[in-house]
């Protein structure tokens, strides 16, 4: 094989052994491979969710079901408009965990400190918002088995249109409550000072890689159920 | 890493740019789902719907993309990491494809060969009236239960499954 | 890329392998203050937790086996009577007959536990662990704490499956698939209740363990090789290894998404599964709109790669066996390779295969069918390749090498009747028959217990430093492939005829009465080769304490690192530095040289394979 390794020198430094061939520390390597594995967690959510619509001739109207928004007078019509500001809250909230991230990098305590705080603001504010959209569909009569939202069409619908969305939004808000979590402990750490002591912020790289993942799947999860 | 410290200037200046550039690009494209979104209640033509949710599974997309791209960093990463993430994730095409197109068949098998599901989804309901039913325990509010606007007083299901089988019977005649 | 960003790069580089080595060289220090708990309990050295992955596997593996037997009594002996198996399971065989139910039960669990936990953790499990830092030059996987976790996970989930068995309503007894209905209604069956819990929670801990594990390998393997270790010079069971820990990362959590939908359904009302439902005793059900045949394509989805997460580690340790017993490079070591990654891609596209005859439209059937068998092209790739290897060898017929060789046999035994299996024409008349067992035991089960046995005889030297008995060695190989066939090869004839599997009791049926021998003849090699397995584990246990000792660092005269380390090394694996390597793994009989370490540096004249 050295033939033709030696045609190529620079891959040949790369995967020759002795260190990373992506020029990476393991544990990112090993993220991003969590991640593309939870990516098939969720893809097989999703991909079931659709599976079922597909299999079925009816299906409820998403317009209907999510109209209304916080300290909204009675019967309000406003579909998409909750969703969307929960959509941007997250978006803005990856938007801060990139800059902390790149705080890191230039070892700019400071900035990752007021940027995660930002983060994990951002992230308690989906959560409530998410924990507000949940109650108000189960004082609607919305839970797991129960629908009470006909279909589009006008006939009768089965629970799995609630079924998927409580599941897949509630497995979505658990990865986004575990990464708060995840964020308040980077943020904990970087107080006090450890990342200074090792040199590198990689930790915050990695829960900013867990972090936009949340968001990467929110944007599927809210095409899914809201817009399609 | 100590890399940062000798280059950031011009490195810094640069990597705010993008990501400034790449926040208005994901908002500019959520918004324009959102008005796809909008555009789209109501509207009678199924062709355009159809192409229109198109539209935005490709804007879904393009957004994921960014999101990995930029925000996870994966385009400034060596050409083999991002070989090893992206070309397992093509497993997803017919991931997707098999398992919809299984569900569209089986949707087509229950249509021909099973009367009763056909039915289903020819009876039009009433939408009942919201607040009433959490906490009502087991009746489920499927199929069985929301074609009934009296469903809470089921006590069991097979008569729910009854009531609605002979429901079935007065259509047809 | 800028140049800039190149330098830095390198920079970037050499903290990361520095802060690497750095922390290695710590773990040789910790040997001096370790405890009993902390060495073999909650070790962190992937040698013992390799030692710890395969002991349970064993244990695993012999109450599997066990259920086999019992089961197989039944099917031999369904009117006769053994009062032992009242004393055994007690309610369960009341007047010495199996119950049905008890029946299901232990066909269920020990298919379960043979295929996750036996050829999953025991297999890939011990032999990711021992070999992959071992092989490619590495002081231990890139997050020991990980691998302890990956064990422990494993071992609860042990105990739960365990504890499925001795409550009230028995462990599940649906199938090792666990399809719904059986699985999602407590009412379906008695093992439907508590054991089905028992078991969604054993094979969730189970999951994560694997995910755990998976994880750590596939990192290890990319970023932790020695220096000079290209991917090219790999073992080719390294590479076995890493594509198995791929398929396990990107398969198994399909299946947790099945899981949580499935404990959704049980307790939580919800139809995702269920449609159309009429339970005798309870009525109808008010679950509408769900599907069963979705869980089929997730559970399959996993369950596919699954099989090969299962033949792919004995595939690899197969070739480096046969390459070393044959003094022989491997034959076609690109291809190998190649074939590996085929098999491992076209792994995850024909998981419907499993299900031609659930109302699975026949287009979609039809694509499957073409993908189930582009299979055999790596797989034939694969045969030829150890077959040419094999050829005009100079064999040494150590256990070890005939498992391999065995392996090879069962492997195209086994992987011609997949053809057929492959036809969604044929499969609507083999499905669910005995041919089905014939096949997938043959070519997944025996096969891969062939691979692991192979491996064990081949690594036990440097597992524990002793020789496992070579007679006994014999006798457990010739009576194992004799009575495999013995056992499989019938069922071929039985399946053609139609006898369904998961039946109780065949004596009933006219057109089955004609088996009644057979099945006998069956149960009773299925017992001999029992007891053979119980020999070898008494060699197994034998030799720890009492084998031949190894006199010298590579016994096998083998060309990989694992056999530069001492006979028992320590946590850390190499004293001193770790050796550089300069060529691929398999230069055996080059330039009249019988073998060439890797550690060996190329000389001047010397021509690189």
């Amino acid at each position: 094989m050295s033939t033709t390794t030696a045609a190529s020198p620079t891959e040949a430094k790369l995967w020759g052994g002795g260190k990373s061939p992506f020029s990476v520390e393991y544990g990112k390597v090993m993220m991003w491979y969590f991640l593309m594995s939870d990516a098939f967690t969720f893809g097989a959510f999703l991909i079931s969710y659709g599976t079922v619509r597909f299999s079925t001739n009816g299906w409820p109207d998403p317009n209907v079901v999510f109209k209304s928004f916080p300290f909204a007078p009675e019967g309000v019509n406003a579909p998409l408009v909750f969703v969307s500001v929960m959509t941007f809250i997250l978006i803005v909230s990856s938007v801060t965990m990139v800059l902390a991230v790149h705080a890191g990098h230039n070892m700019d305590k400071k900035g990752v400190v007021r940027n995660m705080i930002w983060t994990i603001i951002g992230g308690i504010a989906f959560l409530s918002c998410q924990a507000w959209e949940w109650n108000h569909l189960f004082h609607e009569g919305a839970w797991w088995g129960r629908n009470p939202f006909i279909n589009a069409d006008g006939t009768a619908s089965s629970s799995n249109f609630t079924n998927f969305f409580f599941t897949i939004t509630g497995f979505h808000g658990f990865h986004v409550f575990s990464g708060v979590v995840i964020n308040i402990i980077m943020l904990i750490m970087t107080l006090t000072n450890q990342f200074e002591k090792r040199g590198h912020y990689n930790m915050i790289e990695k829960a900013g890689l867990y972090w936009h993942f949340v968001d990467l799947v929110w944007v599927f999860v809210f095409t899914c159920f809201y817009l399609l | 890493m100590s890399h940062t410290n000798d280059t950031h200037a011009e490195h810094d200046g640069g990597a705010i740019a993008e990501i400034k550039k790449v926040t208005i690009i994901l908002s500019v494209l959520t918004i324009v789902e959102l008005i796809l979104g909008f555009w789209m209640i109501g509207m009678e033509s199924k062709a355009l719907v159809l192409g229109i949710k198109g539209t935005i599974v490709i804007l879904m997309m393009a957004k994921a993309f960014y999101i990995v791209a930029y925000f996870m960093h994966l385009k400034h990463e060596v050409k083999n990491l991002i070989m090893t993430i992206v070309v397992p994730l093509t497993l997803f095409v017919w991931f997707i494809i098999a398992f919809l197109a299984d569900g569209n068949s089986f949707r087509n098998l229950r249509n021909t060969y099973n009367p009763y599901f056909k039915e289903q989804s020819t009876i039009k309901v009433e939408q009942p009236a919201h607040g009433g039913s959490h906490g009502g325990g087991h009746e489920a509010a499927g199929a069985a239960g929301a074609a009934h606007t009296d469903s809470a007083a089921h006590t069991t299901d097979s008569s729910a499954k009854n009531e609605d089988a002979a429901k079935h019977e007065d259509a047809k005649h | 890329m800028s140049n800039e960003a190149t330098i830095i790069e390198d920079v970037h580089v050499k903290s990361v392998t520095s802060h690497d080595v750095h922390e290695h060289g710590d773990h040789g220090h910790h040997e001096h203050h370790e405890t009993f708990l902390s060495k073999y309990v909650f070790s962190m050295d992937h040698k013992m937790i390799a030692k710890q992955f395969l002991i349970t596997g064993m244990v695993w593996a012999v109450l599997g086996g066990l259920m086999s037997v019992l089961f197989r009594l039944q099917l031999g002996y369904p009117d006769a009577s053994f009062p032992f198996l009242e004393s055994l399971l007690g309610k369960w065989a009341k007047g010495g007959q199996i119950t049905p139910e008890a029946y299901y039960a232990l066909v269920t669990t020990h298919g379960t536990v043979l295929v996750f936990f036996v050829l999953t953790a025991g297999l890939s499990g011990t032999f990711a662990n021992f070999l992959i830092p071992l092989q490619i030059g590495a002081r231990d996987m890139a997050s020991p704490f990980m691998n302890m976790l990956s064990y422990w996970f494993f071992f609860v989930a042990s105990v739960v499956m365990l504890s499925s068995m001795f409550v009230e309503t028995g462990p599940f007894s649906g199938g090792w698939t666990a399809y719904p209905p059986l699985s999602a209604l407590g009412d379906a069956s008695p093992g439907s209740k508590t054991g089905m819990d028992l078991w969604i929670i054993a094979m969730s801990l189970f999951i994560v363990s694997s995910l755990l594990g998976g994880l750590n390998y596939i990192a290890t393997i990319l970023n932790m090789r020695t220096k000079g270790m290209s991917m090219t010079r790999l073992p080719l069971t390294i590479w076995a290894l890493f594509f198995t820990a791929v398929l396990g990362v990107l398969s198994f959590p399909v299946l947790l998404s099945g899981m949580i939908l499935l404990i959704f359904d049980r307790n939580f009302g919800t139809s995702f599964y269920l449609s159309d439902i009429f339970v005798n005793g309870v009525g109808a059900l008010p679950n509408e709109g769900g599907s069963a045949i979705l869980y089929q394509h997730l559970f399959w989805f996993l369950g596919h790669p699954e099989v090969y997460i299962i033949l792919l580690p004995a595939m690899g340790m197969v070739s480096e066996i046969m390459s070393v017993s044959s003094r022989k490079p491997i034959f076609g070591y690109m291809a190998m390779l190649g074939s590996l990654f085929a098999i491992a891609a076209l792994a995850f596209l024909v998981w419907a295969h499993h299900m031609f005859v659930t109302g699975l439209n026949p287009f979609l059937g039809s694509v499957f069918v073409l993908l189930t068998l582009l299979i055999a092209v790596p797989s034939a790739i694969k045969v030829f390749n150890w077959l040419t290897t094999l050829w005009r060898g100079n064999i040494r017929f150590t256990p070890g090498m005939l498992f391999a060789i065995g392996f090879v046999s069962l492997f195209i035994s086994g992987g011609l009747t997949g053809i057929w299996l492959g036809n969604a024409a044929l499969d609507i008349h083999l499905h669910d028959t005995y041919f089905v067992i014939a096949h997938f035991h043959i070519v997944m089960g025996v096969a891969s217990m062939f691979g692991m046995f192979a491996g064990m005889y081949h690594w036990f030297p440097k597992m524990y430093g002793r020789f496992m008995n070579n007679t006994l060695g014999y006798i457990h190989f010739w009576v194992t492939i004799a009575g495999a066939y013995l056992i499989f090869w019938p069922m071929h004839y039985e399946g053609l005829a139609g006898m369904p599997r998961r039946y109780f009791d065949f004596s009933i049926w006219e057109s089955f009465k004609q088996f009644g021998e057979l099945n006998k003849f069956i149960t009773i090699v299925s017992m001999i080769v029992f007891a053979v397995q119980i020999l070898f584990l008494m060699n197994f246990f034998y030799s720890i304490f009492k084998g031949r000792k190894v006199t010298s660092e590579n016994p096998w005269e083998a060309n990989t690192l694992e056999w530069t380390t001492p006979i028992r090394p320590g946590h850390g694996n190499w004293v001193g530095e770790i050796p550089e390597v300069h060529r691929w793994a398999y230069d055996y009989g080059k330039d009249g040289k019988d073998f060439i370490q890797q550690t060996t540096p190329v000389g001047a004249d010397e021509s690189t394979h």
